[in-house]
């Protein structure tokens, strides 16, 4: 059972409209692949294009080496799980899962066999005679996990499926949707907006951003080497340096920040700099540390605006005293433990930061972007850009 | 009710309403039926002869339409052929309500809804003439078949059910089309997208899923179409044939060429109660319920 995602070449275009710009990527059998962006970055269309909903306007769809163009919906070894489920309010749990089983013509003893085996499967035995409408929320995204399993497709298309769940529920499912991933071994296909769930279930991800894919890397790469600097700022949170390169030596770069004064960092992945050239110095404000303001190394003054605590941490709201833009600070456990109280609005802190943890990258003037695909710094999104 | 008119509208409005309801249901509805039952009792008389000996209670009046064959055949072949169309109604119906509510884009709808309902700012009496003149033997449908090439020679549509048919379909396709259309309409997509994503094809689809959600907006449809179909006059008086004649022209025949209202009022009341009987009985098999129609 080849379950490989092959897509070649493939481009969207709804009227003037590009929503998918050209895209190649290979997803390998059994992966569990998320794409992730901000809402309108053409991912949903993506999976629509994988699952036959959409026909591209030109390349296409391969799956475990067959070419899709042309076989309907129907008759794709895909199956979906939708953003509001779209179970069968008239059917009963059985139903429900046994319906793309009647389709197909299996009898009816073998149909509520498989139905018991996926009910055991997503932990809800005995709830089949139950009508759909009389479960909780998180009973509904278990029976139409099995309903899509029922069909024994070799890829799984999941579009925000945790999205309608509260915090709690979605982080448990998150857990058992790695888990039934594992067992099964189907190819899944994420689509979401939530970098913790990319992040925490994942082999791949695409981070995605108008129309087009910014980066595919397992999450711990795409979280230390951004390979553009919509990746760096969407992925995890991250602090913005305008600067010039001075000079490179092997990853590290040293930097003129101008007002901010001489600071470095690493270039990401394979990243190329020139010297003179505009770059972006990204710290992440779990790699800031409060120094003493003698202390060697680059080190920003920023004066506190707001102090936020939250339990585990402490979020800094700061502005920089010689540029006027704001950075933001978290402070673990142990620092905040030590200070706590003492950080104040007004104050004046300097902090550091090892370069060994800030990526540098060349300025593209990516603007950056929140999860629900609003411009939230940077320069506004051109023409055909974050929003559909 | 009475309650919520009362916190809307204040005490004597709230009495004002129901008053002019009650008046309006009981002298507009109930008393003119209630009549209608009491005439069907009793025998047709002369006026000399009303309240005399022979003006008694009497069933007379229902038992002339079992002792009849005629017009026995007459009133079962009329629900028969109500039964054919609203079926009919309903199969020319639900492609276009589909249509309406699931495929065209918001102004394909407007305009198709726009061009449903313009022929109905005309009466009803008008319309059926122009199926008339359209269906004649020398009509233009004649005309067209004859210069396609699909006819040798023109079609009397109108001598047997075919023109009662076709007059009662368009006259009634407005009843079916917006209930069913109300009820596709609030299907979430996505149900039909699931339903083709687990491999369904476009028939099972719409045996599964549209319809059983549709079933309620079917079931008004329907029951309007019958009802409207069985208590029809114009459409069978003016494109039936002397074999098409349809229960409601002979209750006409009774009440103003044969002068006998009692026994006109007594055919009209069973024609009204076995209409409902039989709308109750579609009610049950397919497990519709009066407050699923109301929706």
């Amino acid at each position: 059972m080849d379950g490989s995602v092959r897509l070649d070449e493939v481009v969207m275009r709804f009227g003037d409209f590009t929503a998918i710009e050209k895209t190649s990527l290979a997803i390998g059998s059994g992966e569990f692949f998320s794409f992730l962006g901000p809402s309108g970055c053409g991912k949903t269309t993506l999976l629509n294009i994988v699952s036959g909903f959409l026909v591209p306007s030109e390349g296409q769809v391969y799956i475990g080496d067959e070419p899709m163009a042309g076989v309907p919906v129907n008759r794709r070894p895909t199956a979906m799980i939708f953003q509001n489920l779209a179970l069968f309010p008239l059917m009963t749990v059985f139903e429900n899962i046994e319906f793309g089983l009647e389709v197909r013509g299996v009898d009816k003893r073998k149909r509520r066999e498989v139905s018991e085996r996926l009910l055991a499967l997503v932990a809800l035995e005995g709830s089949g005679p139950k009508m759909v409408t009389e479960l909780s929320g998180g009973q509904k995204q278990r029976v139409a996990i099995a309903r899509a399993l029922a069909v024994e497709p070799r890829v799984l298309l999941l579009d925000e499926p945790l999205s309608a769940l509260d915090l709690k529920l979605r982080q448990h499912m998150r857990t058992e949707l790695k888990a039934i991933q594992r067992k099964t071994g189907i190819t899944f296909i994420y689509i979401t907006h939530d970098q913790g769930e990319a992040l925490n279930m994942s082999d791949r991800v695409a981070v995605m951003s108008a129309g087009r894919i910014q980066q595919v890397a397992d999450p711990m790469t795409l979280y230390r080497q951004p390979a553009t600097g919509f990746v760096a700022a969407f992925v995890g949170e991250n602090n913005r340096l305008q600067a010039r390169v001075i000079d490179c030596e092997g990853e590290r770069v040293r930097l003129d920040g101008g007002a901010l004064g001489e600071l470095a960092g690493r270039v990401s992945g394979t990243a190329r700099l020139s010297n003179g050239e505009a770059a972006v110095l990204f710290v992440r404000p779990e790699h800031l540390r409060p120094v003493e303001p003698q202390a060697s190394g680059p080190k920003l003054e920023a004066e506190i605006e707001a102090v936020h605590f939250e339990g585990a941490w402490v979020m800094l709201e700061t502005r920089l005293i010689a540029s006027g833009e704001k950075l933001r600070v978290q402070l673990g456990h142990e620092l905040s433990r030590s200070q706590a109280g003492a950080f104040s609005v007004g104050q004046r802190l300097a902090f550091g930061f090892d370069p060994a943890d800030a990526v540098v990258l060349p300025d593209d003037g990516s603007p950056v972007v929140d999860e629900t695909g609003e411009v939230v710094e940077g320069r506004p999104a051109s023409a055909g850009g974050t929003h559909v | 009710m009475f309650r919520q008119l009362r916190a809307r509208f204040g005490g004597p409005l709230a009495m004002a309403i129901v008053t002019l309801l009650g008046i309006w249901l009981i002298v507009m509805v109930t008393l003119p039926q209630l009549q209608m039952i009491e005439y069907s009792l009793r025998p047709n008389l002369l006026p000399a002869q009303i309240g005399g000996p022979d003006d008694r209670l009497t069933l007379a009046n229902y038992a002339t339409l079992f002792n009849n064959d005629i017009h026995r055949t007459i009133f079962f072949k009329t629900i028969w052929s109500s039964v054919l169309v609203t079926l009919l109604t309903l199969a020319v119906s639900y492609p276009l309500a589909w249509y309406l509510a699931k495929v065209a884009t918001p102004r394909q709808a407007a305009l198709c809804i726009l061009l449903l309902i313009i022929p109905f700012w005309i009466n009803e009496i008008l319309r059926t003439y122009s199926w008339f003149i359209i269906l004649a033997f020398r009509g233009p449908l004649n005309e067209v078949l004859m210069m396609l090439g699909l006819i040798d020679r023109p079609i009397r549509f109108l001598s047997g059910n075919g023109g009662v048919m076709v007059g009662m379909v368009y006259a009634y396709i407005l009843f079916m089309v917006f209930p069913v259309y109300n009820a596709i309409e609030s299907l979430d997509d996505n149900q039909v997208r699931a339903a083709r994503d687990l491999g369904a094809g476009t028939v099972r689809t719409h045996r599964r899923i549209v319809i059983p959600h549709a079933k309620p907006g079917i079931a008004t449809g329907c029951i309007m179409t019958f009802m409207l179909a069985a208590g029809s006059y114009a459409v069978p008086a003016l494109l039936g044939s002397p074999g098409s004649r349809w229960f409601t022209q002979i209750i006409y025949n009774w009440f103003f060429e044969g002068g006998n209202w009692n026994q006109g009022a007594a055919y009209a009341f069973l024609l009204l109660v076995l209409c409902i009987g039989f709308m109750s009985l579609i009610m049950k098999i397919f497990k519709v319920g009066l407050g699923d129609i109301g929706k």
